[in-house]
């Protein structure tokens, strides 16, 4: 029997409902309440006082993750790279952003971090700098035994220059502390009906998008050991539990013959009219969790996926 | 502090200045993203009233006690706008507004270093009605 796939929750999913109609205490329960054994955050948006919480936010934390038995997952950050007009970013410069966020995600309990570096083209290739900065941060990540994840997020699939340079990284410098995290929006394979984002005048590029780059699950397979953590993106999932855009029934029985064991965190980006992300997160947590015992089943029976 | 789910605030939509002589408009926003950011990753903020419009370039922006024109949020790389505290956009508007219901729409230009460099910065658009109260 393949490794039971572990649930989580990033709190991305409860975007512009955080602040307004939920704080975090509601979060950590909307987030206990899917059944999740763990809770992914933005330090930038839910660390109060980022990046220096006081001691009265970092003990409630704690309260908290106990209160509602959560484990601390993955820790989504940004190495800003056009931070200023005019001069670009120095390698040093990201190092430092990189272990002020590995420092805080340490403080946290935190297992990963998810820098999301600047990029430089339509096709988003990181700023070049992302090698060097990650580079220098390693000694501190092997220090705190945190992982690096730069996440794969469409429009960049799976085969491309970017998850190949990242790829190259870890094989070169051998480090067990840098990794992928793939973001589930890849595999969308129905278009979005609407769009959160407001982008002026949608070209080409950004029509596919929508539509979806519909990678085939299966490239998962030859990429496995790579991977770190997993955002499961989604936009909508109707009555029937049925998700209109992410093909849970392909991408789950891929995720578990690559042997991935780690987390599925719902990462929900869709309509933002309040409450609606708390149960949309629960709709695919049951709809995953269906998936994933069908599958099981189909194996315990001697069944091939 | 908690807000009002969209961008513009109807609490904090007030004139600016002496009462006589008021010299702007106050709107409050909440962060116009779904982080925190620092300062310098907001390009200014447009805003129309009742159909005039004011442009980014000249409008006002208070964070935290501190007013910045556009050269000073450009280069506030270390302040950070964090998302339970909110910012105020200052129209420049010698008089200020009549009391009574207006038409706001705000357009807070945000630069993301992680989408294509011809996207930057990106439109954030918000329209209500809001209610000022004092003349």
């Amino acid at each position: 029997m393949p490794a039971p796939l572990k649930y989580g929750v990033s709190l991305y999913s409860y975007t512009d409902d955080f602040g307004s109609v939920m704080g975090l205490e509601e979060c950590f329960d909307h987030v206990a309440g899917t059944g999740a054994t763990g809770i992914e955050i933005l330090g930038e948006t839910h660390v109060r006082g980022y990046p220096a919480p006081d001691a009265a936010w970092v003990d409630r934390w704690f309260q908290l993750l106990e209160q509602h038995r959560l484990e601390p997952t993955n820790f989504c950050c940004w190495v800003d790279t056009t931070l200023r007009l005019g001069r670009p970013m120095t390698v040093a410069e990201g190092a430092a952003d990189l272990e002020r966020d590995l420092r805080l995600a340490h403080l946290l309990g935190f297992k990963s971090i998810r820098p999301k570096f600047g990029v430089i083209s339509r096709d988003l290739i990181p700023d070049p700098i992302w090698s060097g900065a990650s580079e220098r941060a390693l000694e501190l990540a092997a220090k705190l035994d945190i992982v690096i994840c730069p996440e794969i997020h469409s429009p960049t699939p799976l085969n491309h220059k970017v998850t190949h340079e990242y790829i190259d990284f870890i094989e070169r410098t051998g480090t067990k502390h840098f990794g992928l995290l793939i973001d589930t929006g890849i595999f969308q394979n129905r278009p979005l009906r609407g769009w959160v984002h407001d982008v002026p005048d949608p070209d080409e590029q950004l029509q596919a998008m929508m539509r979806g780059l519909a990678v085939d699950p299966q490239e998962l397979l030859g990429i496995a050991k790579y991977i770190v953590f997993i955002q499961a993106k989604f936009h909508h999932i109707d009555d029937a539990l049925e998700d209109q855009n992410i093909p849970w029934e392909t991408v789950i029985p891929a995720l578990k013959q690559a042997g991935y064991g780690g987390y599925l965190s719902s990462e929900y980006e869709g309509q933002r009219t309040p409450w609606t992300a708390i149960d949309q997160v629960r709709r695919q947590h049951a709809l995953m969790r269906k998936v994933e015992a069908e599958y099981d089943a189909s194996m315990s029976v001697g069944g091939r996926p | 502090m908690m807000f009002e789910h969209q961008m513009i605030q109807a609490t904090g939509f007030a004139n600016h200045g002496p009462v006589g002589a008021r010299d702007g408009v106050d709107i409050r926003l909440r962060v116009p993203n779904y982080r925190g950011m620092r300062l310098s990753l907001l390009d200014g903020v447009e805003v129309t009233l009742d159909g005039v419009k004011y442009g980014y370039e000249t409008n006002l922006f208070e964070y935290r006690g501190q007013v910045h024109d556009l050269a000073s949020l450009r280069a506030a790389t270390r302040i950070h706008w964090s998302m339970d505290e909110p910012g105020i956009v200052r129209v420049p508007l010698k008089g200020g507004l009549a009391p009574g219901v207006h038409e706001v729409h705000v357009v807070a230009r945000v630069r993301s270093p992680y989408f294509p460099p011809e996207l930057q910065p990106l439109p954030v658009h918000a329209t209500r009605k809001a209610t000022l109260i004092l003349p």
